[in-house]
């Protein structure tokens, strides 16, 4: 996928038409653009700077504050591994070395083909399904680095999914 | 008018002073890192941390940064006290392991009793206690908001927008004025500035030559003040020579 100045500023500009011009917008603004693209390349950022009149400084400190944002491309599959203190006891590291295995990319990294980003997250509140890994939206649970192989490469069929170890 | 006990001394006070106000007119001294009385107070470097306790809240007292807390009447401050000093003492053992090779805070810190931190000290850093003095005074005071904070927590650092050169610096180098460690780089030579990675051309006074000013600050502020074309094309030195001359005329009349 590359993106053009001249697209992503009309994409913008489309974006930012839905919201009132102030600096109040800028948050609903950015997750339009991380919705759209799956991340917030810096052209965008540009962009919403101009049309808000914020200085692109504040734009970027808000860019960056937030954990859900990010200023790099990432997959279209994020994987979230959980290493709180449940999914860490029973077994989520495991399923981590797993992952970073089959895809060949360390925890906080994107494939080079923009498929998979992989994430280590600190809980999911979900602890009762221990251990948990989130593949988009989809919460595995009592997950096994079988689960993870079979996650990735579509071998076996889901209904094995969530059973015991 | 509010009166208020610090260390001991009555002192009258105006009403939404605060407590550091209070002090700095006073000469009563109570340490800072973020605090400059052209920004507004933000209560960032939690230095200026001082106790306080009132009549009619018997048995009860509290810590407070004196730059943001207002006073009231019959206010009783502790600036100096055992336990201000020891909690200061913590800030700064925190602020040296941050910055384990600040002069400034190193100084500060050995006031305290700190002369070694207690905790890790960052080796590889830079000085800066992010203290957001630099982009506070680009914000608020020049106006241009070219700098700014990125990320949060452990990661925050002072940052220019996409750490690409702040397209909209003017090259003033007031951040690097007001830093309180000097962590901000400026090259200054007859013709040109360098600051955060961008090259500012300077402008010269017509009279003596001296590089007073940035064009790209000169531009801005003519725009902003709504300043006549000429204004800076004199230094301050030879302004005042000219106004100087002009009084002497004005009193052979």
């Amino acid at each position: 996928m590359t993106l053009t100045v001249e697209s992503v500023n009309s994409r913008i500009d489309e974006i930012c038409a839905d919201y009132p011009v102030d600096e109040a917008s800028l948050i609903e603004i950015l997750h339009d653009i991380s919705s759209e693209y799956n991340f917030l390349p810096a052209d965008a950022l540009r962009r919403v700077s101009e049309r808000l009149d914020v200085p692109i400084a504040r734009v970027y400190g808000v860019a960056t504050f937030y954990k859900g944002f990010s200023l790099t491309p990432r997959g279209k599959t994020i994987i979230r591994v959980c290493k709180g203190t449940a999914c860490h006891v029973r077994g989520g590291d495991r399923n981590l070395d797993e992952l970073q295995r089959i895809l060949g990319i360390g925890a906080g990294e994107t494939s080079e083909d923009l498929e998979y980003t992989l994430e280590v997250v600190n809980c999911v509140g979900a602890c009762a399904m221990a251990p948990v890994v989130v593949e988009n939206e989809t919460y595995h649970r009592n997950a096994t680095p079988t689960d993870m192989k079979r996650m990735i490469t579509g071998e076996g069929s889901d209904e094995d999914e969530g059973g015991d170890e | 008018m509010p009166e208020i006990i610090i260390d001991g001394r009555r002192l009258k006070c105006e009403e939404g002073e605060t407590v550091l106000d209070v002090c700095k007119r006073n000469r009563i001294e109570v340490p800072t890192l973020c605090y400059h009385e052209a920004i507004e107070s933000w209560g960032g470097c939690r230095l200026c941390m001082v106790e306080i306790s009132h009549p009619k809240w018997p048995g009860w007292s509290n810590w407070v940064t004196a730059c943001l807390y207002p006073v009231q009447d019959g206010l009783v401050v502790g600036t100096n006290t055992t336990r201000v000093r020891r909690l200061r003492a913590t800030v700064l053992d925190l602020l040296l392991a941050r910055c384990p090779n600040s002069s400034v805070i190193q100084k500060l810190a050995a006031e305290y009793g700190v002369e070694d931190t207690n905790y890790e000290p960052r080796l590889d850093g830079d000085n800066c206690i992010l203290c957001g003095l630099c982009v506070r005074v680009c914000d608020e005071v020049i106006g241009v908001t070219a700098i700014g904070t990125a990320n949060r927590g452990a990661s925050k650092e002072i940052s220019e927008p996409l750490k690409e050169p702040p397209v909209d610096c003017i090259g003033c180098a007031a951040c690097a004025y007001v830093c309180p460690t000097d962590v901000i780089q400026v090259i200054q030579t007859p013709d040109y500035r360098v600051i955060w990675d961008r090259t500012f051309d300077m402008y010269k006074c017509v009279e003596c030559g001296i590089s007073h000013i940035t064009v790209e600050q000169k531009d801005w502020l003519i725009a902003k003040d709504n300043l006549p074309a000429d204004y800076y094309d004199l230094c301050d030195i030879c302004k005042r020579k000219h106004t100087a001359e002009k009084q002497k005329e004005l009193s052979m009349l």
